[in-house]
């Protein structure tokens, strides 16, 4: 069985070490975030070293101090579910406002109204209303 | 088996593992609810990030990073330590573990002072959620958006820090009086497992909040 595999005979012998090996590996990333946002890098990479070194350091913390690293199975099942749905949340969501047309949104910084507007099609004739 | 461990085995359970993993497993259940929970939020901040995306910029650095990235390594550290108090009490050294979760106590604590003396901050300079923003420097569409969402996430994370934080003291009190052995020690496993969600969240909320 591969869950729950943790004697403490084995344990001992590198668990203590590990965990300080992972906290300075968080502190190192925190430190580079940190660093990262200092020197402004230009636009898309300013969000994607943010993200990605936020993303690194919550699989450490999972995989080490939450242990899913030794626990094969169904909670790495689980976790894995929830992560996939706030995915699709977030993307679909992102997807949907990305793609609209333009009026169904607010102006964009830097346009102060819709200019030049979109082609909108002509109102029907007054008596047809 | 201990006579100790034999006492907290359910009779529906064949050994004490298989109840372990089952508890296990209805912890990561109810974490991913959380996650979800949380989720919600991470999506709104997202749409709102898109459709504001310079104003979020204007607004986040009216936050101090400094601040931030000391709550996040108190945070980390307070892992740390929930980390190796599980390590102990695996061992049976229950006092060790005792003493470990009050360290994390203190971490948890030290968290919370911050973010008081960051919100005091929020409301002096009138950067508050929705009709109630009165800050006059920065005047721009969704921006009192940011700090709804800023309010709304960091506020239901403080909330899980102080949940955990109960948790976690009740568990030490449970060490301290040898409750747990090297046996049996599931829920010192499962308090850890949420304090553990709880930095998780905040490592998300860190960058988003305070460095895009």
């Amino acid at each position: 069985m591969a869950e729950g595999t943790h004697a403490p005979e084995t344990e001992a012998h590198h668990g203590a070490t590990r965990y300080v090996v992972v906290w300075v590996a968080l502190l190192v990333l925190t430190g580079a975030t940190y660093s990262a946002w200092r020197v402004h890098l230009p636009e898309p990479w300013h969000l994607l070293a943010a993200m990605g070194i936020a993303v690194a350091k919550a699989g450490l913390v999972a995989l080490f101090f939450m242990h899913l690293w030794e626990h094969r199975g169904p909670t790495r099942l689980v976790f894995a579910t929830s992560l996939v749905f706030v995915a699709l949340l977030i993307g679909l969501v992102l997807l949907d406002n990305s793609t609209r047309f333009p009026l169904a949104n607010p102006p964009r910084e830097g346009e102060r109204a819709f200019d030049p507007l979109p082609e909108l099609p002509s109102p029907p004739p007054a008596h047809a209303r | 088996m201990q006579p100790e461990a034999q006492a907290v085995l359910a009779h529906h359970f064949p050994d004490l593992r298989t109840q372990e993993q089952a508890a296990r497993l209805g912890m990561w259940l109810f974490l991913a609810t959380e996650v979800l929970l949380f989720a919600a939020l991470f999506t709104a901040y997202t749409l709102y990030r898109f459709l504001f995306s310079e104003t979020f910029q204007q607004a986040s650095a009216l936050m101090d990073t400094g601040l931030g990235a000391t709550n996040t390594v108190v945070l980390i550290t307070s892992s740390l330590t929930v980390a190796l108090a599980i390590h102990q009490v695996r061992q049976g050294k229950g006092k060790a573990a005792a003493i470990l979760l009050l360290v994390t106590l203190a971490f948890g604590a030290t968290f919370m002072v911050v973010k008081y003396f960051e919100y005091s901050h929020h409301f002096h300079e009138g950067q508050l959620p929705g009709r109630y923003y009165a800050y006059a420097d920065l005047r721009v569409p969704g921006v009192s958006m940011f700090f709804t969402l800023y309010f709304l996430m960091t506020g239901l994370h403080g909330l899980h820090v102080l949940v955990g934080m109960s948790v976690l003291a009740f568990l030490a009190v449970r060490c301290w009086r040898g409750a747990y052995s090297a046996a049996y020690h599931t829920p010192v496993e499962l308090g850890g497992l949420y304090w553990h969600l709880v930095d998780l969240i905040w490592i998300f909320l860190f960058p988003l909040l305070y460095l895009i």
